[in-house]
């Protein structure tokens, strides 16, 4: 996959029937706001074609064959101890380890990392909040490597921190992980270097993960809608983001392994794995026992904002945390049936909505083509965590027509293609 | 490949209840309401009852049909519409009556819109609106609740035109608007017949705030029992089926205005507590003004829809000419809905960045 993060789309440096080594790289980032491609493997390119994109639905990819002698890559966690230093890393050295390693945020917006890390004078920041919440339920690979990377998850902090020259950093972790929690507040007070680390415990509920969300737990600011988080002088970055930032700074090692839960009830044998990007989902599948009979639904994400994929050669990207893999009984019967019946103005979805819209009124207007008066309304303020479909009793897919009047309105402006 | 994958945007699970389980909430909700009216009101209530809804029920599948869309009547919603218009009716009602009223209640008030969720008054009270200005005198007959009289007929013997007077009885509201109209400065401008005395009446009434707790007095079907309704209530907040905001706000701004009445002159006017357990402040409250297509969306709104109703109310019961003002206040408050909404339109956490 050529597009696995926000931003300009790679361009691919190798040729069919090219040997490529794991590690290798083989897509250039074009453009500041972009991040390389890397073989996780050793092996033969097939081809340079579309492939199914969980995302954008179809987008370039260099498939690679696997040859024989690949080893697994192992996690590198326990070669993290307690003296971690980041001092003796500059900055800039920070900053261009992490842009040639590919780095995007992994709990699934996957914006380019480095450009986030760059210090920019004009908009300094001073607090880095490392996101321990799971972006959605049924996912537990976050949870995994917090018990399993601690150390080098708090190294990935200092190194944010150093790159942008922050001493405030917090990390933030729903409070339904009470171990986690335990495990960062002693490896915190072990380790010399990561004595301003603050550790917070934060209120388990879909969306905490969000970013705004855990910014308004943690330091009880708003960040205003439409804008990002450094526009109030924070940065937010995932667990597994900073694993890898400390992975690529340390070791120059590219990101071409991340850990994914798979789970729900259609799967035979639920689990987190540590899988090489660009697997594809049907792999990770059959590795996990395969399908159960009822299962209905393959999502790649979370139930709440994952997308639902029909080919199972979709591959896994740097962005994917979890295969969720749904039964009839878990989407909620009704959905399947397509019925939605009219809103009776409940106010359901307004009062669950975490940035403070009117779903319902924006839905409308996007059923209508009324895009101006969706806008109006705030659309662009959504963050499309889905409550509100969630919650609707008309089962109206609210979430799915204000993302929709989002591209209509995108295109009206000529910000993407057709 | 795999077999029958379903693919649709997300989020791909949710909350499993659907507009016919609020409905049918909202009619477990009035069960005990029902069962106060069938102990009170006998097979009178079963008859007035069992017209609205089923009327209610054969109209709206007939508007289906002369519309050609699907059948709507499984969401249940115009059972509710039946059971609340059918409450806020007086027992001795007449079935054919019941049966214009919930025409009327599902075709003009709900159907004509587009059906449910376009309507902009509540249907039921749109109905009883319509039944009142067409029948002023069967609206305003009362029978006495049968526990009282044991000689109430069990079936409709009840006749407008020939009752016989121990078998009504005027209402509480009705009382404390002679107690108001007997008024001194009231009288002056009214020429109002009768001497001194009639204050006496809205201590009459304070003095069976009792009766009307449990609902042993004469009214509408539904409405005569405060503490059935409050048990409906009580079930519907529990459940989460409507929120607190309506209710309160309609009770608040009422008890509040009710207060002002009674503490400027308690002789004539009745207490406020007496005020909210009287007519259909209660039923309004829970079941009426909270009926989520005819009111605002926003927590603003629902607070302003609220003591807006709860204040028209009271204003009718105390100044206007009508002893009761519920169904006047919802359906006013219901108009200025889509103004409302409009006025406390939502800005997002933090503000507009670009804005």
């Amino acid at each position: 996959m050529l597009s696995q993060h926000i931003g300009a789309i790679c361009k691919p440096v190798v040729n069919k029937k090219d040997r490529v080594t794991a590690g290798q790289l083989i897509g250039i980032a074009d453009g500041f706001v972009s991040a390389p491609v890397h073989s996780p493997v050793n092996g033969t390119v097939k081809d340079i074609t579309l492939c199914s994109h969980p995302v954008l639905g179809r987008a370039e990819a260099i498939i690679i064959e696997s040859g024989e002698d690949n080893q697994p890559r192992r996690p590198c966690a326990d070669k993290f101890g307690n003296s971690f230093d980041a001092g003796r890393f500059l900055p800039e050295q920070i900053f261009d380890a992490v842009r040639r390693a590919g780095i995007v945020g992994m709990g699934g917006a996957g914006f380019p990392t480095s450009v986030k890390i760059r210090a920019n004078p004009s908009s300094p920041i001073h607090t880095v909040i490392i996101n321990g919440c799971e972006c959605e339920p049924f996912i537990t690979c976050d949870y995994r490597i917090m018990l399993e990377w601690t150390n080098q998850i708090i190294a990935g902090a200092l190194l944010i921190g150093r790159a942008l020259d922050c001493k405030d950093i917090f990390i933030g972790i729903e409070d339904n992980k009470p171990k986690a929690v335990d495990a960062f507040r002693q490896a915190v007070k072990d380790m010399p270097a990561a004595a301003g680390i603050e550790v917070v415990a934060v209120k388990t509920k879909y969306p905490q993960g969000g970013e705004r969300h855990l910014i308004k737990s943690i330091l009880n600011k708003d960040v205003p809608a439409g804008g990002i988080p450094p526009m109030i002088g924070v940065l937010v970055n995932n667990v597994a983001t900073a694993a890898a930032i400390a992975e690529a700074v340390i070791f120059d090692s590219p990101l071409t392994y991340r850990p994914v839960t798979v789970s729900g009830s259609g799967i035979k044998k639920v689990g987190n794995f540590y899988v090489p990007v660009g697997m594809a989902a049907g792999e990770l599948i059959e590795l996990a026992g395969g399908l159960t009979d009822d299962a209905v639904k393959i999502i790649l994400g979370g139930p709440m904002m994952g997308f639902a994929v029909a080919d199972l050669s979709t591959p896994i990207t740097k962005t994917s945390g979890a295969i969720t893999i749904l039964t009839e009984k878990e989407t909620g019967g009704s959905r399947m049936r397509g019925k939605e019946t009219p809103c009776i103005r409940c106010g359901r979805c307004v009062e669950v909505c975490p940035v403070n819209l009117i779903p319902t009124v924006i839905a409308h207007a996007v059923r209508h083509n009324l895009l101006e008066a969706a806008e109006q309304y705030y659309m662009s303020a959504c963050t499309e965590c889905g409550c509100c479909s969630y919650i609707c009793p008309a089962d109206i897919e609210l979430a799915g027509f204000i993302k929709t009047g989002k591209i209509l309105v995108a295109r009206q402006k000529k910000l993407m293609p057709k | 490949m795999v077999q029958n994958i379903i693919v649709s945007p997300s989020p791909h699970i949710r909350k499993h209840h659907s507009t016919q389980s609020v409905m049918l909430d909202v009619i477990i909700g009035l069960v005990p309401a029902m069962t106060a009216a069938v102990i009170f009101f006998r097979l009178r209530a079963v008859l007035v009852v069992g017209a609205c809804v089923i009327s209610c029920v054969i109209f709206e599948r007939l508007c289906n049909l002369v519309r050609k869309r699907p059948s709507s009547i499984g969401d249940l919603s115009a059972v509710v519409t039946g059971i609340i218009l059918a409450s806020s009716l007086p027992p001795s009602m007449p079935v054919w009556a019941c049966i214009i009223g919930s025409g009327f209640a599902i075709i003009i008030g709900k159907m004509v819109f587009g059906g449910l969720g376009s309507n902009i008054f509540n249907p039921a009270m749109a109905g009883r609106c319509f039944l009142t200005a067409c029948f002023g005198t069967m609206m305003t007959t009362w029978t006495v609740p049968a526990t009282i009289d044991p000689n109430m007929p069990k079936i409709g013997e009840v006749r407008t035109a020939s009752v016989p007077a121990a078998l009504t009885q005027a209402t509480p509201l009705a009382l404390s608007k002679e107690a108001i109209k007997s008024r001194p400065a009231f009288r002056r401008g009214l020429a109002f017949g009768g001497a001194g005395g009639q204050g006496t009446k809205a201590a009459t009434v304070n003095s069976i705030f009792n009766y009307m707790f449990v609902g042993e007095v004469g009214g509408c079907l539904g409405e005569t029992s405060a503490l059935a309704l409050i048990i409906g209530g009580i079930y519907l907040l529990i459940k989460g089926t409507i929120g607190y905001i309506i209710p309160a706000a309609v009770l608040v701004s009422a008890f509040i205005c009710a207060s002002i009445g009674w503490l400027i002159d308690p002789q004539y006017y009745i207490a406020p507590w007496v005020h909210l357990a009287g007519g259909g402040l209660l039923i309004g409250a829970f079941f009426i003004a909270t009926d989520p297509v005819s009111a605002p969306l926003t927590k603003k709104g629902m607070w302003i829809f609220g003591a807006g109703v709860g204040a028209m109310t009271m204003l009718i019961r105390i100044v206007g000419e009508y002893p009761e003002g519920v169904m006047f206040a919802v359906l006013l408050m219901n108009s200025l809905t889509p103004l409302i909404d409009r006025l406390t339109k939502l800005t997002p956490t933090g503000g507009m960045a670009n804005a």
